[in-house]
């Protein structure tokens, strides 16, 4: 990527008696202590446009402030572009613009306007003082560096020049063509690709001695320097802090600043965002519509997943606030509408539940209660002490069972476990026998047992140690399971599956669309932002004309008068 | 006054209040907190606004489990009322027509006001002069009509 070599070039000192300071906006205005005067435009040592600049010392030094082609047509030809941008202002005081005069009665926020700006120069041939400016735009005007005057109509004494130097022109590039870009002579080479990547050395150059005003190898820097400016968008963020160190003129910084600015709101928009992205995603949306009813769905899984309680209630959940943050929860557009969904997705719920618990075979509270007691049961303990030593256990707080049965259970426990181990297996070995073999067959687990089995107390009263050698040997001796089969609920839920992917899938295209529309929307905004801007300070240009910058328009009439 | 049982020998809640026992809980926390909360700088007519709601917000809770969803069973529910989880007087309102969102028995009751009318709650937005936001001063309902 190319590199911008422009430098910000400190401004010029300031007169005796100001100092500057920095407004609340951001914007540098300086003050006289003594004369009490403040002021936005930089009032430098020797006064600009009043007394001519004293003989430099140095001459590339004053060259570089004060270029003696000052304001270019600041008075000159205006014109309005095609996109109504405004006008072209102040040239670029003189393709160098720091310091010079020109452009003081210009307000500072007249930032976005120009489009156009004087991109090369070249001398024409037999009349001297006159050079032919070519815009940026491709237009072009002749402009009088002493006279400091400038035409779009090209005056007929200058006719013959112009036309040999479009010859010659013409003649260079061809020539250029079949040397396949090598460096022309700089003199008159009108090609600003010259030196794409130079302008860092040919900054130095100038300072190396180019006090001449007509060099044009200097503009063509100058040119290229800005070039790049528009075409580096790095540079674009950097031209804003130099602007404001120079409130007075309509610089290369305004223009670079323009630049970006315009590119902003228009130019390189489209490019940015790219419009076969957006048909992408209008495909998309195409495809995929969002229903009210996936919508709704939508905000169904998030509740599911979130795994919300359907008996609680909706306050609740609003409280919480934990479903804010989901994506889904955009899904439908108003809290009446989620109310709603919420509810209907409660009953369902609810009914669900109560299915599977109806299905589902019922919990037996018995079996942890026993699993309880075999751990813990000891024949040391009387019943009340056992119930004390274990008040807190969920085993012994459960509501489904009575203390009358677990008394029951735990003296029952307890003089079993007095009984010989012959009994006590034997008493196992029928309780296994008995259980059909739809429950307990060579399929089953030893670690899923059925709950028949598992709610006796036949089945505690052993250790596990030896019990469970005993249960797993019975079970290899059993018979496979019969027949029965229940694949439908897999496709069922497979079905479930997929459409909860299509909805997810919906979903995120929506929101894709949504944030379009938003930078669409929000581009526009800042179009509107900027032409309303630039009309306010058009405004302002037309209310801020003072006695000199009228008294200046008039002396370039009566200029212009003559030649022409 | 009967003696408080131990809860271990209280009979037992008809099966299904487990799945609602936390949200009954967080609402009698809520009360709770509702009951000790200072009065000092409140106007004495809205000291028991908070009340009010976290009742009415209650009993709404148990009748629509009831009711709408059908979660509960009437086992349940009757045990609920009997309990005072639930006003069983202000759901008997709710049962009616008109009185579909009723905020409470107070606003309800003629006899109690000037002007023998109901509470400016009852009053449809509808026909409400302006849009004037309205808290009712028995239990600071913005309006309980049922076509609200």
């Amino acid at each position: 990527m190319l590199k911008s070599t422009h430098k910000a070039v400190a401004p010029p000192p300031l007169a005796e008696g100001w100092t500057e300071h920095k407004a609340p906006t951001g914007h540098s205005y300086y003050y006289n202590a003594a004369t009490k005067q403040s002021t936005y435009t930089r009032p430098v040592a020797p006064p600009a446009p009043v007394t001519a600049p004293p003989p430099p010392t140095n001459p590339n030094e004053s060259f570089l402030q004060y270029k003696g082609v000052g304001s270019l047509p600041s008075a000159g030809p205006t014109f309005n572009n095609d996109g109504s941008q405004g006008q072209f202002q102040g040239g670029r005081g003189g393709f160098q613009g720091r310091g010079g005069r020109g452009g003081h009665d210009r307000p500072r926020d007249s930032r976005p306007q120009p489009t156009d700006k004087p991109k090369t120069r070249h001398p024409i041939p037999g009349c001297e003082p006159w050079v032919l400016v070519h815009t940026k735009l491709g237009r072009r005007f002749v402009y009088n560096t002493e006279k400091d005057q400038s035409f779009w109509r090209i005056p007929d004494k200058l006719k013959d020049g112009i036309l040999a130097l479009d010859q010659q022109r013409i003649k260079e590039k061809a020539e250029a063509l079949s040397k396949a870009k090598e460096p022309v002579d700089s003199g008159e080479a009108p090609g600003a690709a010259q030196r794409p990547g130079q302008a860092a050395a040919a900054e130095k150059t100038v300072e190396e001695g180019e006090a001449a005003e007509d060099s044009s190898e200097y503009e063509e820097v100058e040119v290229t320097d800005d070039e790049e400016d528009e075409e580096n968008p790095a540079k674009r963020q950097r031209t804003e802090e130099p602007g404001q160190e120079e409130p007075i003129e309509f610089n290369e910084d305004d223009i670079a600043f323009q630049l970006a600015a315009m590119g902003q709101e228009y130019g390189l928009d489209p490019g940015e965002y790219g419009d076969d992205n957006m048909e992408e995603w209008e495909e998309g949306a195409e495809g995929l519509e969002m229903t009210a009813e996936d919508s709704a769905a939508l905000f169904k899984d998030l509740l599911n997943d979130f795994g919300v309680n359907p008996y609680s209630p909706w306050e609740k959940l609003v409280e919480e606030g934990k479903l804010v943050d989901d994506l889904r929860y955009t899904a439908l557009p108003t809290m009446k509408a989620r109310k709603e969904t919420w509810e209907e997705w409660t009953r369902e719920r609810i009914k669900v539940l109560k299915e599977q618990r109806a299905r589902e075979e019922k919990k037996d509270p018995r079996i942890p209660f026993l699993a309880f007691l075999q751990k813990n049961a000891t024949p040391k303990l009387y019943w009340p002490e056992f119930k004390r030593k274990y008040k807190k256990e969920s085993e012994m707080r459960d509501s489904a069972m009575t203390d009358k049965e677990r008394e029951k259970f735990y003296r029952d426990h307890i003089n079993r476990l007095k009984l010989p181990q012959s009994t006590l297996k034997s008493d196992l070995s029928t309780l296994l026998k008995a259980q059909p073999l739809s429950t307990l067959n060579n399929a089953t687990l030893p670690s899923h047992l059925p709950p028949a089995v598992l709610a006796d107390i036949r089945y505690i009263s052993l250790d596990p140690s030896t019990r469970d050698p005993l249960v797993e040997g019975y079970i290899s001796t059993l018979a496979p399971p019969p027949e029965s089969a229940d694949e439908g609920e897999s496709e069922e839920a497979v079905k479930e599956r997929k459409d909860r992917e299509r909805r997810q899938k919906a979903l995120e295209d929506r929101e894709r669309h949504v944030a379009e529309e938003k930078r669409k929307q929000k581009k526009s905004l800042e179009f509107g932002k900027g032409k309303l801007r630039e009309e306010e300070a058009e405004i302002a240009r037309a209310m801020n004309i003072t006695k000199k910058g009228l008294k200046d328009h008039l002396m370039d009439l009566d200029d212009a008068g003559k030649p022409s | 006054m009967p003696a408080i049982r131990h809860a271990s020998k209280r009979k037992a809640p008809p099966a299904g209040f487990t799945d609602i026992e936390d949200d009954l809980l967080i609402f009698s926390n809520k009360m709770k907190d509702a009951e000790n909360e200072t009065t000092v700088n409140v106007p004495r007519h809205q000291a028991h606004w908070k009340i009010f709601q976290i009742s009415h917000q209650r009993s709404r809770y148990v009748y629509e489990l009831y009711y709408d969803k059908e979660a509960i069973s009437k086992q349940l529910y009757e045990w609920l009322l009997k309990n005072g989880y639930a006003d069983a007087m202000l759901i008997a309102k709710w049962k009616k027509t008109g009185y579909e969102k009723l905020c409470c028995l107070r606003c309800v009751q003629t006899k109690e006001t000037n002007f023998n009318s109901t509470c400016i709650c009852r009053v449809p937005k509808a026909q409400m002069k302006e849009d004037q936001a309205i808290e009712c001063v028995s239990c600071g309902c913005r309006g309980c009509a049922s076509s609200d």
